[in-house]
This record gives C-alpha cells, structure tokens and sequence, in this order.
C-alpha cells in the first residue's frame, strides 16, 4: 500500500489551492461548483447564520468587512484576531486558515479522507508563523502536516517537468508575481537538498493592481474627455459614489483587456450606456495598445526588478551566477514582465511551469516523498458515523421558483455541520451548523428535476455518513405527473403541386415521448413558386405516427394553407421559410409561419379536438389514393407479384365506398363525418404503404447503384479531392442504408450522390452546354420573353468566348423562368435540380 | 458520478460573443431583423449533440444555452453567478448588469436530460433599494 503523504496544498494570500500525486503525475483538484477553476479565494464570511468559503465570500469582501475576512495569511502567528460582526465573536488567522483547509477538502473528487497532506508557506515565514500554519492545518483535521516554502515547492514542480535539465550545483531566483502578494526567493542546491538562502517580498502588490491602473489611467481620463464628469473617480471608488457600479464594470473589462494584452498587441475595452454630470449617454471603445500598457505597470514591475537585485548584492551575486529566473504567479504571464526583469536583471527568464498551479503541483510532488507518520497526530475528536437520523419534509414536485424544505435530526449533533448544493452547479447552502431541526429556501429551476445533494460534515470538514443525501424536487411541467406525446409528429416536405409526389419526407418535429409543452423550429424551402395574388396554396402539414412511415399512412394532425392572396410579393421556388410549432401541455399545436428575409408572417393552430380536414381535400385525397391502388395494383400484376396484387385489389372497393362517401359530404358538413372518412382513409393508405414499402425500397436500392456507378465515373473523370472523399464516405456508409427497410434513408444517399454529381457537372463546359442549348429549345415556354430573349444572346456570347462561369449564370436565371409543370420533368430535372441547391 | 464536461474556449467565446450581439441588437434596434439570425445561431448550440462525449462507457450528447440573469435576485447562496457588489448595501441584491451571462450545457444521456452550469454569469448587483440611482 502507498504509505507516502501525496496530497499537496497551496494555502495562498489571495488564492489557494490543492492537488495529488499518482502513479507518476500531478493532478489539480478542481472546484467542485465552478467548472474548469483549480484555485478557491482565500476569503471566509460569515453570513445569515453560513459559513461562506472562497468565490461566494470574496464577493462579499469589501462590502461588508465586519463579518467577511480575506488576506488573513499575513497575520498567521501575530496577536492579530478578526472581529466578526455577525457572530459577535472574534476569530484567528488560524482558525480562519483552517476553514479555507477545509474547504479545499470537499474539491478532492476520489472521495479520499487524506490525514497527511503538505502544506506551503512563504519564503518570508519565521518559526512562529510556520507553526501557526502547522496548527491552522491540525485544526482542519489534518493529523500531520508537513510544511514546504513555496520557492521550493515551485522549483520542484519545474524540476520535475524538465527532467533533463541538471540543476546540480546550481542557483536560481523563484519570482512569484500572483495576485495580490509579490515575493522573491534565492534557492539553491546545497549538498543535494533545495535551500532559500534570501528572499523578499512586498504583500500589497500584484496583478489586480494591473486592473485597476488601466481603469484609472487610461479609462477614466478618457472618459473625462469624452464627457462632463465631476470628480469621476471619487465617484466611481466610493461605495456611496454615484458611478460606483461603473467601477466594478470597468474592473472586469480591464481585466479581460489585460489578459487579451498577454496574446494580442493591442486590446478594447467597450463601455456602453454611461451617462454623464450633464445627461449625456456615452457609448466608447477605448482601444489599449500594448505599449500603452506597459508604460502603465512599469513602475510596479521596475520595483519588483529592484527587490531581485537587492537579493543579489546582498549575496554578492552576479547575474551569469544564476541560472534563470523562475516565474510563478498569474500576473507573470503578462509578456512585459517576463520581457522587463530579464532586461533589467539580466537574468534569462523561465516560463517553463504553469505559473498559477506550480505551488500547489510542487508540494504535491513533494508530498509524494514523504511517508505518513501519523505519530504527529492532533487531539481525534471522533464522530459516531451512523448513528445520525435525518427525517424531512419537502414537496417532491413543485410550481414555485423555491422549495421550503425542513428535517428534524437525532443524534450527537456537536461539532456538525451540513451542507447542500444543487447539482447543476447553481446552488450551495454553505457550511451550516448541524441542529435537531434544520430548514432550508432552496431555490429551483425551471421545468426540470432539481437534484440537491446534502452532506453532513464533522468539524474537520470530513463527511459523515448518514442515512439521507439526497434531494429531489421536481418542478414546474414534471409536476403534472409529466405529460408525454404519445406518437412523432412531423411535417410533411416536398409535397408536390398535387400532394402526389411518391416518397415525400416526413422531418420529425416532436419525438414520441417529448414533455410537454415543446416547441421546434425548422427552416424549409418552398418547393413551388407562389405567385402574388394567385390562388395557388403552399401547405404545411403535419402528420401524426412514426416519422418512417409514408406520409399518408400517418394521421394528419393539421394544415395551414398560405395561398397567393396573403402574399406581399411573389415567392420564389427554393425560397426559405422558419417554421415554429409550439406545441401546448394540451397538445394543441400552433404554427407560426414566417417568410424570409421580410416577408409577411402568418399563424395557424390546430388541435386535436380541432383537427383541420378540409372537405374539398379529403375528397381529393381519396380519389388520388384511388388511383394509386390501380397503379400499383397493375404494376404487381405485370411483376407477377400474386400476392400483393390479390391484397391490393381488397383495397380498391374499400376506398371506391370512400370515394361515393367523400363526395356526398357538403362543403360546410359540420358533424365529425368528415373525421370518420379522414381516419378511414388514413388506414387503407397505411395498407397499402405497408404492401408496396418493399417495391419502393427495391426501387430504389437499384436507382441508387445506378447513381453510384455514374457517379464514380463522373468523380474519376473530372472530380477533386474534396468530391473523391464526399463520396468515399458515402460508399463507406453503404451497410446502413442498403440493408435498411427505409426508404428515406436511401433516398438521402441518392440525393448525396446527386449532389456531388452536379457539384461536378455545373463546372464542366460540355455540360454547360448542354445544358444551355437544352434551354433555348424551351424558348417558347419560357416565363418571361423579353428577358429570355436578353439571357440568350448573353448565353450565346459567353458559350464563344468560353467564359462558363457566366454561363453557368445564365443557364441558372433561364432555368428559373421554366414554368413549374415544365421544371419538374424527368428531363428536366438534373437541370432544375441544380438550381435548387 | 460526477461529470466533468470539457467545453472548447473557443465555443464560449462564441457563444457570450453572441450574447453580446443580442444585447447591442436589444439596446441600438434592429431595423435588418437580425435578432432572427441570431435566434438560428442560438437555436444551433443548444441543438442535442452539438457536441458528444462518453463517460465511463455511457454516451452523452450536450448542448450549450445561454440564460440572462438581468434583474435577478441575488444571495450568497447562488453559485450560477459571480458578483461584484456595487453600493454599500448587501441585502435585497438585485443583478443590475451583466458582464458574461450564464452558460449551461443540457446534456442528454441515457438516464434522461440534465443541466450544469458551465460557465458562471459575471454580473453587478446592487440592494434593490439603491437601484435607479
């Protein structure tokens, strides 16, 4: 068993942080809530009866100092105690320290205990202070601690990423540059073992001095200039100022301006909205360059160069006796600093270690080296695992934005504490104090499950086990005992002029299942010009059942009809409209309707109960379907396929009855006749979907080896690389489609093949040309003769100079003016299809 | 258990990116209709699977939204958002600006749908009673 400490912790001024060795690396522990983030503020609150840790209490810093503490390590082992308004009680930076210990424990995701861990101090620390930080560690139920400096600890994360560079006999400088503190170390090796022999240090100076010298230099005097402003930065610094929430706005751009100058030669900071003394609103970019950055922070990092070369005379040093200058901290990944102290120093610099983890990586390192020796152990204040019952009340299922829950707790209750986070990332109590009865405003998402995890913790931040952990609250839609759809809708595309087209796609709208209410959005083409003040339709139609079913075998839920008369101007074939469909708790389905780029908008609602057959086009539909039993019917036969003609001829006198029906029916038939007929019809259709699905998928199995074999010829020929893979990767896809009994899955493979076909052919002058001489056969149908008449002498000139981009051009705009019935013929529709793309 | 989604910067960037675009839309008017494209763009990162990943063999498809928490209330108890206190008071907070608005994945796996908070919203708040000064 690995008996060695491991655990390595970097307890900052300003940030701390924790990490473990294994099996040969390092890892950084992340923050539990936020994503991504490896260090925890060194700030505890104390607020409303929680105990508040890291980011949460760093907020709260500056506004209310009674009762929140940070930059509390540079009072480890003074007389110096924090009031803390709240608790009416003052605590140590011992105590204080402890809790951020603590609180770095609950970031270790193994659900490890670790009793020994390594902790790091300053350079700077003496006996006192170092035995402080020994005790503070003790108090977070560490039974042993061992203590590291924090020059070293960075030094061995270096040593241990560059393990071909020899350090023997050699001597470096550890510059830590982080957020608030600055120190700087000389480190050594002396018989074999790392050893600080100077340091020194300034603790009110790093990189969020960076922040606010560009807020006040740069920003605030542009600002001045641009507007009236009394005393603007008074204003802005004071918390009863008037501009003093521009302060904490402006803090954040300068950050990111700061951080973006690391990479970029020049930044900008955009302030919106600021309106000045004489009412005027002010909208700025204010552009940072580099340059203008540096000259900033050059006295701060000039007086930081000054500290490392009074190390340096101190110890009688000169710069080619040292190796390099190690950077650690965040603010060293500002290039002018690196740039500025090797400059100055002449010393090169080393960037070799991630400057804001090495701490916290070096002492884990080193950690790895020391064997647990638990004979240092503190005072055992045992917890009595187990025997803890937790009994609560609480909704399950709720419509409120917060939940009232309560518990009642038995059991040793001393020195406990709990805790409760969302699991979402978006909730967490703080550490409170363990009561026999606890209770709890816990805040709920919308529409979805809120899981809640509550742990209880002894005084060492260690989680006891209980009988209880978890919490679940439903809220919103799931309350309604979660109302499901029962089968796909979808809508129905391509539908052709007469709705006949054989295999019409059906795009999935709401997936069986889907909670309601929902809502989806699709952009579709129109697949017919519609002229303005005509009485031509397109139609929308959505069908309800399974989204591989033809579209007639599906039950049509509703249609919403845009006919020429609703038009402001003509739409064009190919042209796109956003589609939106919400669809209600009811299951009521509106569907809004808008054309692009500024057309008209139109709604429509259909429901269930509402379901929308309009008389005129159920008898159409029963006639179409009639004719396509026939046709089927004398295609089996011709086949010799016996068996689906004889059930398709049990079809026909089913619908002939629906027929006689359907005409009967009266244009203003209000009884539910017309539903009977629509799901009568529905069901024949199903029938006979069923009887000639294999047909289609026959059909187009070999239309699809038909394509591909041109297709291939045509990619040998005159195809690019992009084109040989396109369609490589479709070959590759061949086993899910050609095996598949969807005839949509091949059609899309048929339509990919098209595609990289026309990609081809539209470049290719023989095609081109035929294309062209194709057209002007068609002359006289064509839509508008004057411009045709124009396009084909054009036409004519770029086929002699050979200019075939134009002609590609021409060939497109002729195309268009094809009338619709003419576009969609066999010979036609390589041609049109083009077009569409 | 727990579930660590690895987002590319890249793709938050777009996305507060837009959010940005959204906000000067809201605030100048949008005579070109451009809210609608950035409607669509939106509409493609919160689409299921725009990225996929698997964790300890089980696949998961995210997508990413992203949520404005202008005017909001605030306490120390919120973990979705990070504050910078403006004003003396801090009690009754309310969010007054937002620098970086909230991001969440919705992840989709076999257990059903879920959110995490990806990135945390950068907002200002302010004690309902100063706020409009």
């Amino acid at each position: 068993m690995n008996n060695m400490i491991n655990f390595g912790i970097d307890l900052g001024t300003t940030n701390s942080l924790i990490a473990k060795f294994t099996k040969g690396t390092v890892e950084v522990f992340q923050d539990p809530i936020r994503q991504g983030i490896e260090v925890l503020p060194s700030v505890v609150g104390f607020r409303n009866d929680r105990i508040l840790v890291g980011a949460k209490a760093k907020e709260y810093l500056e506004k209310d100092f009674q009762s929140v503490v940070g930059r509390f390590k540079l009072f480890m082992g003074t007389t110096r105690s924090f009031k803390i308004k709240s608790l009416g009680q003052s605590k140590t930076p011992i105590e204080l320290s402890a809790f951020v210990l603590k609180e770095l424990k609950r970031f270790i995701h193994t659900g490890e205990t670790p009793e020994a861990v390594v902790i790091t101090i300053p350079a700077s620390f003496d006996m006192t202070q170092a035995n402080a930080t020994k005790e503070a560690g003790q108090a977070a139920g560490f039974k042993q601690v061992v203590l590291l400096n924090e020059p070293i600890a960075a030094s061995l994360a270096y040593a241990n990423k560059e393990k071909d560079v020899d350090l023997k006999n050699s001597q470096w400088i550890v510059y830590d540059l982080g957020g608030g503190t600055f120190d700087v170390a000389l480190v050594k090796i002396v018989a074999g073992e790392l050893k600080i022999l100077d340091n020194e240090g300034n603790n009110y100076l790093g990189g969020s001095n960076f922040d606010e010298l560009i807020v006040k230099r740069i920003v605030v005097p542009h600002l001045e200039r641009k507007g009236h402003f009394t005393e603007l930065l008074t204003q802005m610094t004071s918390e009863t100022g008037k501009y003093n929430r521009l302060w904490y706005r402006l803090l954040a751009r300068a950050e990111a301006a700061k951080i973006a100058l690391s990479t970029e030669t020049s930044a900008e900071i955009e302030i919106e909205g600021v309106t000045d003394d004489e009412g005027k609103k002010l909208d700025l970019t204010i552009a940072i360059t580099r340059s203008e950055y540096e000259v900033l922070i050059k006295e701060d990092v000039d007086s930081t160069a000054e500290m490392l070369k009074k190390i340096l005379t101190r110890n009688s040093l000169r710069p080619q006796d040292l190796k390099f200058v190690l950077m650690v901290g965040g603010a060293t990944y500002t290039p002018y600093v690196r740039k500025r102290i090797e400059e100055l120093v002449g010393i090169p610099v080393n960037t070799g270690i991630n400057p804001t983890n090495a701490i916290a990586v070096g002492a884990a390192y080193f950690a790895a080296t020391k064997e647990i020796n638990l004979a240092e152990k503190a005072d055992d204040i045992s917890t009595q695992p187990g025997t803890l019952k937790i009994r609560c009340t609480y909704n399950r299922a709720s419509m409120e934005r917060e939940e009232w829950f309560a518990a009642r707790v038995d059991g040793e209750l001393k020195d406990l504490f709990y805790h409760i986070t969302r699991e979402d990332g978006a909730y967490d109590s703080g550490l409170k104090k363990l009561t026999a009865r606890i209770d709890e405003d816990l805040p709920l998402r919308e529409d979805t499950y809120n899981l809640f995890t509550f742990t209880v913790y002894d005084s060492h931040n260690n989680p006891v086990v209980t009988d209880f952990n978890s919490i679940q609250i439903a809220q919103g839609k799931y309350s309604v005992a979660g109302q499901m759809l029962p089968a796909d809708l979808s809508l129905v595309l391509d539908l052709d002029d007469d709705g006949s087209k054989m295999d019409t796609k059906l795009l999935t709208l709401f997936t069986k299942n889907s909670v309601l209410p929902a809502t989806a959005k699709k952009t579709v083409q129109v697949t017919k010009a519609l002229i303005r003040g005509s009485d031509d339709e397109v139609r929308i139609i959505v069908v309800e059942g399974p989204t591989e079913n033809h579209f007639t075998a599906n039950k049509k839920v509703g249609l919403l009809g845009i006919s020429g008369k609703q038009l402001q101007r003509d739409l064009l074939r190919g042209r796109e409209i956003d589609l939106t469909f919400d669809l209600s708790e009811s299951r009521d389905l509106t569907v809004h309707v808008y054309v692009n780029p500024s057309g008209p908008e139109f709604s429509g609602s259909y429901s269930p109960t509402f379901r929308d057959v309009p008389v005129e086009l159920l008898a159409e539909e029963v006639r179409m379907l009639d004719g396509e039993i026939e046709k089927e019917k004398a295609e089996a036969m011709a086949n010799e396929n016996f068996e689906v003609a004889e059930k398709l001829e049990k079809l026909s006198p089913l619908v002939q009855e629906l027929e006689g029906e359907a005409m009967l029916l009266r244009l203003d038939n209000v009884t539910a006749d017309r539903y009977k007929l629509e799901d009568r019809k529905r069901k024949i259709a199903q029938e006979l979907d069923q009887l000639t699905s294999g047909k289609r998928v026959d059909r187009l199995r070999n239309e699809y080896q038909a394509a591909k074999t041109e297709v291939t010829g045509i990619v040998t020929e005159s195809g690019n690389d992009h084109e040989r893979r396109q369609l490589n990767e479709i070959i590759a896809q061949e086993h899910t489609f050609l095996n598949s009994t969807s005839p949509r899955k091949l059609q899309g493979a048929i339509d990919q093949l098209h595609q990289v076909r026309f990609q081809i052919l539209r470049r290719t002058p023989a095609f081109l040309q035929g294309w062209f001489q194709h057209l002007c056969g068609k002359r006289e149908t064509l839509n508008d003769q004057l411009q045709a008449k124009v396009l084909i002498e054009a036409g004519s000139r770029h086929l002699v100079a050979e200019d075939y981009d134009k002609l590609l051009e021409v060939n497109m705009r002729l195309t268009s003016l094809l009338p619709e019935k003419e576009k969609v013929t066999p010979e036609m529709q390589p041609f049109t299809r083009i077009t569409a793309q | 258990m727990e579930m660590r989604l690895q987002i590319p910067k890249s793709i938050i960037t777009a996305i507060n990116q837009l959010y940005e675009l959204e906000q000067k839309l809201k605030k100048h008017g949008d005579p070109n209709n451009l809210q609608r494209n950035v409607e669509k763009m939106k509409d493609a990162f919160a689409e299921e699977g725009l990225m996929m990943g698997a964790s300890g063999g089980a696949q998961y498809r995210i997508g990413l939204a992203y949520e404005d928490p202008m005017g909001q209330s605030f306490k120390e108890t919120r973990t979705d958002l990070e504050a910078s206190i403006s004003g003396s008071g801090t009690e009754n907070l309310v969010v007054v600006e937002v620098i970086k608005p909230i991001i969440r994945a919705v992840v989709r796996d076999s257990q059903g749908t879920f959110s995490k908070v990806i990135q945390q919203g950068i907002v200002i708040v302010e004690s309902q009673k100063e706020k409009g000064l």
